[in-house]
């Protein structure tokens, strides 16, 4: 054990006093508030620079021991995000819904009809044809064979196959089907056909008709059409008048051809009353 | 002292200060683990009780007034461990302590001024600091400290030994010689 020389004893006690007076001076209150400051500016300044190169070691040592924890977090947040993720997506699909049922009761209760929402559940070639799709409504819900089909804008296709719970669509772009349309503007009769992927096109059913772009094209009777009448069809993009007189225009199709969700089947339409016939006015000569 | 173990000191302190304050108290924390109190005292050890009483008072000082408690508690409980580690080091050195054995006799000695740092500390009213807790972490101090210790002993010991820093040798002067004929020395550090 080594011993202290009297000069290591009298520094001892001068340190010591030098201690005690810093202590006292400190709890005196103020006087050491300067040095305080300095030393804690100065010390900050170099903790700073020595956080940027020990930091990262030190979260990396203080992560080690959570690190079975974090994968259980992030394990549990991955989840939950999934979970959102989901309910985001079906709250969306909610929203979508709504319209497109706000859209088939507007114009169902303009038009008067009885509209069967369905959903498609189905979609590519069945029955024989190319561009069908298959809804979730059948026989069970009154659904018959030549109903027209509606997205709430626009016509959309025809049943043309009817089981208990499902039925199958044609849709208006498929290129075999026929629809009988009347131009609202001038009157003039039409037949649309699909064209696939394709826009609709259509042939005036008279030479020389009269129809223009930007007329608004609504089915309405031509040879056996079952389509009820005044469901919108498309708005004329483009007139093409033959040599031989023969008028055929492009449309575009006024209800989404592709990507349905929603539709609505027409089940009646309303039969109207007996109308009177007209009768010559009161002192008319002929 | 020589200008060049003066600049050792000071890099030193200021670095454990620094290794203190972003690495070992962040990672040990409410563990009271002090690395400067372990420098002291391991320097302490070898370099003497008058170093480790300077060492102390000076690395303690620095800390009170980074610190927000009352300045001249951790330079007075360094001061007082650089002092005691200096004069049980000679015994520890005349045995041939090892690494471990210094690193132990260290650790015995951090953990002591950690209790008595706390419990000044809780006289004197410095906020969170409590006698029991003081008692409490005595035992998780000296274990921290005897694994530092491990790191820490070497590193000074190699240090204190290295060219310029170690303290001069002492140096024998002829000045007299004895009608006998025998040589009379005297040896100045």
């Amino acid at each position: 054990m080594r011993r202290l020389t009297r000069r290591q004893q009298l520094s001892a006690v001068v340190l010591a006093v030098i201690a005690l007076l810093f202590i006292s001076l400190d709890f005196a209150g103020g006087s050491l508030g300067g040095a305080r400051g300095g030393t804690t500016g100065a010390l900050g300044s170099l903790y700073r620079g020595t956080d940027a190169v020990l930091g990262p070691a030190r979260r990396f040592v203080q992560g080690v021991p959570n690190v079975g924890g974090n994968r259980r977090e992030i394990a549990r947040l991955k989840q939950r995000n999934a979970e959102l993720q989901r309910l985001l997506a079906a709250s969306a699909a909610d929203a979508a819904t709504t319209r497109q049922l706000q859209a088939l009761q507007l114009q169902a209760d303009t038009a008067d009809w009885r509209l069967m929402p369905a959903r498609v559940i189905a979609t590519g070639p069945g029955a024989g044809f190319q561009w069908s799709v298959t809804v979730d409504v059948g026989g069970r819900e009154n659904v018959l064979v030549g109903q027209t089909v509606t997205d709430g804008l626009g016509l959309v296709g025809r049943v043309v196959d009817v089981h208990s719970t499902t039925s199958v669509v044609l849709l208006a772009a498929d290129p075999a089907s026929g629809v009988g349309v009347r131009d609202v503007r001038s009157g003039a009769l039409l037949l649309a056909t699909g064209a696939g992927s394709g826009p609709l096109s259509a042939s005036a059913l008279a030479d020389r008709a009269d129809v223009r772009v930007g007329d608004r094209l609504v089915t309405g009777p031509a040879g056996k059409t079952t389509y009820a009448a005044g469901v919108a069809v498309g708005v004329v993009t483009s007139v093409t008048t033959a040599a031989d007189g023969t008028v055929s225009v492009r449309l575009r199709p006024a209800a989404a051809q592709f990507g349905l969700d929603l539709v609505g089947i027409i089940l009646q339409t309303p039969r109207g009353t007996a109308r009177p016939p007209l009768e010559p006015a009161a002192g008319s000569n002929r | 002292m020589t200008v060049s173990r003066i600049a050792s000191a000071a890099a030193g302190v200021i670095t454990v200060l620094l290794v203190q304050a972003s690495l070992i108290g962040p990672l040990t924390f409410p563990v009271p683990v002090s690395l400067p109190a372990l420098l002291v005292i391991v320097v302490g050890i070898y370099a003497g009780p008058g170093i480790g009483m300077g060492l102390g008072f000076t690395t303690g000082l620095l800390a009170d007034l980074g610190s927000d408690h009352p300045a001249g508690v951790q330079a007075l409980c360094w001061l007082a461990a650089g002092l005691v580690a200096g004069m049980l080091g000679g015994l520890a050195t005349q045995r041939g302590y090892g690494t471990r054995g210094v690193a132990g006799l260290a650790a015995l000695l951090g953990a002591a001024s950690s209790g008595v740092l706390g419990l000044l500390l809780a006289i004197l009213g410095s906020h969170a600091a409590t006698a029991l807790l003081a008692l409490r972490y005595l035992i998780p101090v000296g274990l921290a400290d005897a694994l530092l210790g491990l790191l820490v002993v070497p590193l000074v010991r190699t240090l204190l030994r290295a060219q310029g820093i170690r303290s001069p040798r002492p140096v024998g002067r002829l000045i007299d010689t004895a009608p006998s004929g025998r040589v009379h020395a005297d040896a100045f550090g």
